[in-house]
């Protein structure tokens, strides 16, 4: 079994990779399309701008082949891997993936709260997942985002956590997994995220 | 019920070793930074903070191997500062690992670095670091390891960088540092009730009880400390149970 890790150019694909392979995993950063074959399970890291990843994959000619994969492969996206999904966000203009319609927003000005939000937070875990397998409620993961996903499917709603108002902190629909928080910065509660993703058979 | 305060060791490294010195000429061996790094994880430790002390061209390269071998093994976000002088220091750093970038004397010489830095890699990356002195009732910015006075009054400074897109400020009160009678309080609050990004707190702490007194009086986001977790004066565990206690969200 092996991982492929999508490169856009841009993001912190190494810290996912060296988590992996601490964990026993084989792992392929996926920099051309004719790589995607290569594997079974596709991550899509998150840091850095929409706008630029996705300009990045269309010119390594990544976009479009991406689009088939993410329909067949288990898939977890983490970040801005969970904003790409979607058609629109209020950073820029930038069209995602497009498979859902909510739109991705900025935390609202008027809280009392800093942003980015960064740091350890709690996912209120809605309903039971694979990935979540053997992580308790409430466990704090580390997260690093301007952006949200504020309303979102109950049944593909699988947690939530709060800052300043409560946000959508993962998803899950059938092949596809993604997180707002980032569980290669989360200690041994990311470690054990990703081992069950390593094991996750949708 | 938001994000949790965070507590940060900070360890110097020299030559791919941790080091301890009261001075320049006092550096003795503290030990090796993988192993130093597992134990502040396992104690509970937030992030870690590397500072490379000695940033010289040959110990660079010692610097990067430090940081793989750290970020391979140890899976929480890691800042690393010290000499990081151009965009092409940070590029390497983030490469081999480093979540963070703390930035210093550099941006004083050149505060755009800050905003094309933030801009090529994201503000969540760069940390502006902020040493500061009292002098009578103002505050001034002090580079190069606090042994060159600028013109910057710091909250003034703070301003400018933040504007410019720090993710972060790491400011340590020089007047503090190394005492052990607590943070300025005062000067952490009068900047962080300004501020949108976070604030961590350092210079100063001898006990749990000034931890929690730099995020209830001083109103940081985080604290950060070397010596008193370096000589096991005090654990993370301990002064997560006392923020704890206080109804102060932690991690733990």
């Amino acid at each position: 079994m092996k991982v492929g890790i999508i490169d856009y150019g841009a993001s912190n694909l190494y810290s996912i990779d060296r988590s992996l392979r601490y964990l026993g995993a084989n792992t392929l950063i996926i920099d051309e399309p004719s790589k995607l074959k290569e594997v079974d399970k596709l991550i899509f890291p998150g840091q850095g701008s929409l706008g630029s990843a996705m300009s990045h994959l269309k010119k390594i000619e990544l976009f479009e082949d991406l689009r088939i994969h993410l329909k067949e492969k288990p898939f977890l996206g983490i970040c801005l891997g969970l904003q790409v999904l979607f058609s629109k966000s209020e950073e820029g203009d930038t069209q995602g993936y497009g498979f859902y319609k909510n739109e991705i927003s900025m935390f609202p000005p008027d809280l009392p709260i800093k942003v980015p939000h960064m740091g350890w937070n709690k996912v209120f875990i809605k309903q039971d997942h694979d990935l979540f397998t053997n992580i308790e409620n409430d466990t704090r993961f580390y997260f690093v985002h301007s952006y949200l996903l504020k309303d979102f499917d109950e049944e593909k709603s699988f947690s939530t956590t709060h800052h300043g108002i409560e946000f959508i902190s993962s998803i899950g629909d059938e092949n596809i997994f993604a997180t707002q928080f980032h569980p290669e910065k989360s200690g041994e509660a990311g470690l054990k995220f990703f081992d069950n993703f390593l094991k996750w058979n949708p | 019920m938001t994000v949790a305060v965070r507590i940060i060791p900070c360890l110097d490294i020299r030559a791919g070793r941790v080091v301890k010195g009261v001075n320049f000429e006092n550096i003795i061996d503290a030990g090796d930074p993988v192993e130093t790094a597992e134990r502040y994880n396992a104690e509970g430790a937030d992030e870690l903070c590397f500072l490379d002390i000695d940033a010289s061209y040959e110990n660079r390269s010692a610097t990067l191997s430090t940081v793989e071998a750290v970020a391979s093994q140890v899976f929480i976000p890691l800042t690393v500062g010290g000499g990081v002088s151009k965009l092409q220091d940070i590029e390497r750093l983030l490469e081999k690992g480093a979540d963070k970038v703390s930035i210093n004397t550099s941006a004083i010489l050149d505060p755009s670095l800050v905003g094309n830095a933030a801009k090529k890699f994201g503000s969540q990356c760069i940390v502006v670091a902020v040493d500061s002195k009292r002098e009578g009732e103002k505050s001034y910015v002090y580079t190069h390891g606090g042994k060159n006075k600028t013109a910057f009054e710091t909250s003034a400074w703070i301003k400018i960088v933040e504007g410019e897109g720090a993710g972060e400020i790491l400011l340590t009160s020089m007047d503090r540092d190394g005492t052990k009678i607590g943070f300025d309080n005062e000067l952490t609050s009068s900047i962080a009730k300004d501020l949108s990004i976070p604030l961590i707190t350092s210079g100063g702490a001898g006990s749990i009880d000034h931890m929690i007194e730099g995020i209830t009086d001083g109103k940081a986001d985080a604290v950060l400390a070397a010596s008193i977790f370096h000589q096991k004066e005090i654990t993370i565990a301990a002064v997560k149970d006392g923020l704890a206690s206080k109804g102060i969200e932690v991690r733990l």
